[in-house]
């Protein structure tokens, strides 16, 4: 599965990153803790509330299971204006 | 948009202007990423519910992305209505919720590098007295 990110996280992870993932699927909690090991400088920014998970174009909670083939975005906060 | 307002005894606009100095200093420029699909929805969505809860006629919202000089627009929000109150209200309100609901990242981008920024407190304050 594909990760994509924006704003700050995209300028430390890329615009992607490819993910392998089990066939049962994987939270978004536990995806997250997959790219802090990955990236440890950004840890807390992706434990952080304040970054939140966009499948399908629909805000996600962090106990929300991403089947394999789904694609995760990562929002940092808004600021529009 | 005062030409579509027909009846429209008010129009109450704004416009947010990108500031020569931020956080970091002087800026350069400020860059508004945005999303391919959820920018544009966010916007529909934030004018609809102004419209929608101010009874007014007509809301107008106009937002850049990309590279933004200092000085040069960002975005203009606009509300036309029979009566003043009902325009200023929209108006305020559409700021509001633009700021801290609109899908942007938003950095600036000067002399000490690049500078993400996010809503104040006052900011999610402001978004969260409509509520």
């Amino acid at each position: 599965m594909t990760i994509f990110f924006y704003g700050k996280l995209r300028e430390r992870f890329g615009t992607a990153v490819e993910l392998e993932i089990p066939a049962a699927g994987c939270s978004i909690a536990a995806l997250r803790e997959r790219l802090a090991e990955r990236l440890p400088a950004v840890a807390l920014d992706l434990q952080s509330r304040t970054v939140r998970a966009c499948v399908g174009d629909e805000i996600v909670l962090d106990d929300f299971v991403v089947a394999p083939g789904q694609d995760v975005e990562f929002f940092p906060p808004l600021s529009g204006g | 948009m005062s030409e579509g307002a027909a009846g429209a005894g008010a129009v109450v606009s704004f416009v947010g202007l990108a500031r020569p100095e931020g956080g970091g200093g002087a800026v350069d420029r400020l860059v508004l990423e945005h999303h391919p699909r959820l920018t544009a929805r966010s916007l529909e969505s934030i004018a609809a519910e102004a419209e929608r809860r101010f009874g007014v006629d007509q809301v107008r919202v106009v937002h850049r992305c990309g590279i933004i000089l200092p000085g040069e627009a960002i975005v203009f929000a606009a509300a036309a209505s029979r009566h003043r109150r009902a325009a200023f209200e929209a108006a305020d309100y559409l700021m509001d919720r633009l700021k801290t609901e609109a899908v942007f990242w938003k950095r600036e981008e000067g002399e000490t590098g690049p500078r993400w920024i996010e809503p104040t407190e006052a900011d999610y304050a402001a978004r969260d007295r409509w509520e």
